[in-house]
């Protein structure tokens, strides 16, 4: 699928610098970015908004704020359409160790991706358009 | 040294015969008892421990034979002759049977006599270095296996494992704990063993035994049976060399590391909490920066210096964050010196508030200090007290409300100290009271969303209070405020 099918996006991040800088950073390619400083207002913002993808920071008010959200996002009939992508910095460089790339890992992480920290829009791009849903 | 004379006890009814064989055997240097029937023979013969008895057979109250019988059942070393005049083969085998060592036919000469006892004597000193021997022999056989047994109790309590395996992979020796990690419910000496074993072990143990030199070294590797049962061991295997130094077997040695593993476990994960703290600062800062410099994205100069001024508090904080992290690793170290001397908490108290009286005013709080006259003083280290006032003023000023307020208590109890600061701020939720002291944990809400931090400052606060081996109690109700309370003993010497 192209890109631009993917018009509205729906961002979260607790990290109100983190959040505003991408959100700049997608605007500027083009998409129309909705956002929520957290869990709760992401699910609330989610339901409201029905965007075509969603990026959503792993650690917020939990360590595994992402996660839970993700999984909501998931169960939902719109969610398993749309592509969802965990934002963190905590992959291998950190000690972290996940990925959401082996069987057993997509069973428990319900995410279409990870997306690390900063975000390259580049790389970003290229994940929505390898997305099957 | 003078020998010691050989005893010789002479039973005879002749009165001439006891008393010419006598002196015979006196001036020969032995020392004689005489007996004149069978009775006293007996008497003297059970009492005393003769070396040599000459005993005469046929004697009108009991005879010869009995007497032999009786002396050879209470001291069966003494060498023991028997004399008579009706010499025939009958007596003489019986007499042999019940431990005559030699028959003495009568009449003899003085010579003969003499050459006779001398025979016995001889045969008596036989008997005794024999058994002497024999003794010696067995003490030693004694030691040895005492030594054995030890050595055993030994290796069957220490609470390492010990599994030595032959060359062809059988059981030559082991102990409980061995049996114990390898979960095998029983094991004899010779039993077939690389089966039963985990197979990194049983590697290990064929590369010993099928290396073609002996290999001096040992090899170890670790087995985790998690999460089956909390248990990793390390096994090391050494070969034994026989006393020639070719290959004998292999000793297994297994060691519980179940609790050096968690601990590494516990560091590895604070490692990657640090990393990930460290590294969203960092990627703040980029982001800000990368901004400023992409051309496609156009933000005004009042942006511009919003972003900078953003970056510089993100940096700011993450000097803290580094500034915290040796602090605590001073603190676990102990390279900090720490300079004892007795500390007015007051003096703490009004310093620190107006060390932070700035931040109050930002808020508009009001900080109102209360404390007992006649505070004793504590014995303490002034930067560790003040830093933990500090941190705890200065988390009451950032979690209050505009115009709130804070209350310092400070009291004397029993032989204790309690400092109570009390906010008028968000409060926590029972959940983030829970974690409150959990490096890095910060209660994020929508009450708390804003204020920055390291996740360090309560950490740092409780690692002071438990080093002084005080208490630190928390009361909390979200929304509402919380409530710090500190006790610390008084030191009195």
């Amino acid at each position: 699928m192209n890109a631009e099918n993917y018009k509205k996006i729906l961002l979260v991040d607790d990290d109100i610098d983190l959040l505003e800088q991408n959100k700049l950073l997608l605007e500027s390619k083009g998409f129309n970015v909705v956002s929520a400083e957290s869990g709760e207002d992401g699910w609330k913002l989610f339901q409201k908004e029905k965007p075509d993808a969603a990026i959503i920071d792993l650690i917020m008010e939990q360590m595994d704020s992402g996660f839970v959200l993700c999984h909501k996002i998931k169960k939902t009939e719109l969610g398993k359409k749309i592509p969802v992508f965990i934002l963190t910095s905590a992959t291998y460089e950190t000690g972290f160790k996940f990925s959401a790339s082996t069987v057993e890992e997509k069973e428990w992480i319900k995410c279409d991706g990870i997306i690390n920290k900063p975000v390259v829009v580049e790389e970003l791009i290229s994940k929505l358009e390898n997305f099957n849903p | 040294m003078e020998t010691k004379k050989a005893k010789i006890l002479i039973v005879d009814d002749e009165k001439g015969l006891r008393f010419g064989t006598q002196r015979l055997l006196e001036d020969e240097g032995y020392d004689v008892e005489t007996a004149e029937n069978g009775e006293q023979g007996i008497k003297l013969g059970t009492s005393n421990d003769f070396d040599v008895a000459v005993i005469d057979l046929k004697m009108p109250d009991i005879d010869g034979l009995d007497v032999l019988k009786e002396i050879k059942s209470s001291h069966p070393n003494t060498v023991c002759f028997i004399a008579t005049a009706y010499a025939s083969y009958d007596t003489a085998i019986q007499s042999t049977r019940l431990g005559a060592f030699g028959y003495i036919p009568k009449p003899f000469s003085p010579e003969e006599f003499i050459y006779q006892v001398e025979l016995g004597v001889k045969q008596r000193e036989l008997i005794l270095d024999t058994q002497r021997l024999k003794r010696e022999r067995e003490e030693s056989l004694l030691e040895i296996a005492n030594e054995k047994s030890r050595l055993n109790t030994i290796i069957k309590s220490i609470s390492d494992g010990v599994l030595v395996v032959n060359k062809v992979g059988e059981v030559a020796y082991f102990n409980y704990a061995a049996l114990k990690y390898l979960n095998i419910p029983e094991l004899k000496i010779g039993d077939e063993i690389l089966n039963s074993l985990p197979k990194k072990i049983v590697d290990l143990v064929n590369k010993i035994l099928e290396s073609e030199k002996i290999l001096l070294k040992t090899f170890s590797t670790q087995i985790d049976f998690q999460p089956v049962q909390e248990l990793v061991i390390e096994a090391a295997c050494t070969p034994v060399p026989h006393v020639d130094g070719s290959l004998a077997g292999v000793v297994i040695v297994l060691s519980n590391i179940t609790q050096f593993k968690k601990i590494e476990q516990i560091k590895s994960q604070f490692v990657s909490m640090v990393a990930h703290e460290l590294k969203t600062p960092l990627a703040a800062v980029q982001g800000f920066i990368n901004i400023m410099l992409d051309p496609s994205i156009r933000i005004d100069k009042e942006k511009e210096k919003d972003y900078l001024s953003r970056s510089v508090a993100r940096l700011k904080g993450l000097t803290d964050l580094v500034n915290d992290l040796l602090d605590i690793s001073r603190m676990e170290l102990q390279t900090k010196q720490r300079e004892i001397e007795d500390i007015d908490i007051r003096k703490v108290i009004q310093n620190t508030s107006q060390f932070l009286e700035i931040e109050l005013k930002k808020k508009e709080i009001s900080c109102e200090i209360n404390t007992e006259e006649n505070l004793p003083t504590i014995k303490a280290d002034l930067n560790e007290i003040t830093r933990l006032i500090t941190n705890l003023l200065s988390n009451a000023i950032k979690y209050n409300k505009e115009n709130g307020k804070i209350y310092i208590d400070a009291s004397v109890g029993k032989n204790y100290l309690s400092i109570k600061i009390k906010d008028t701020g968000v409060g926590m939720k029972p959940e983030e009271k829970a974690k409150l002291f959990n490096e890095f944990y910060r209660a994020k809400n929508e009450k708390t969303r804003g204020i920055s931090g390291t996740g360090l400052g309560l950490t740092i606060v409780k690692r002071i209070v438990d080093s002084y081996h005080g208490k630190i109690d928390v009361d909390s109700e979200y929304g509402m405020g919380t409530t710090f309370t500190i006790t610390l003993p008084i030191n009195t010497n």
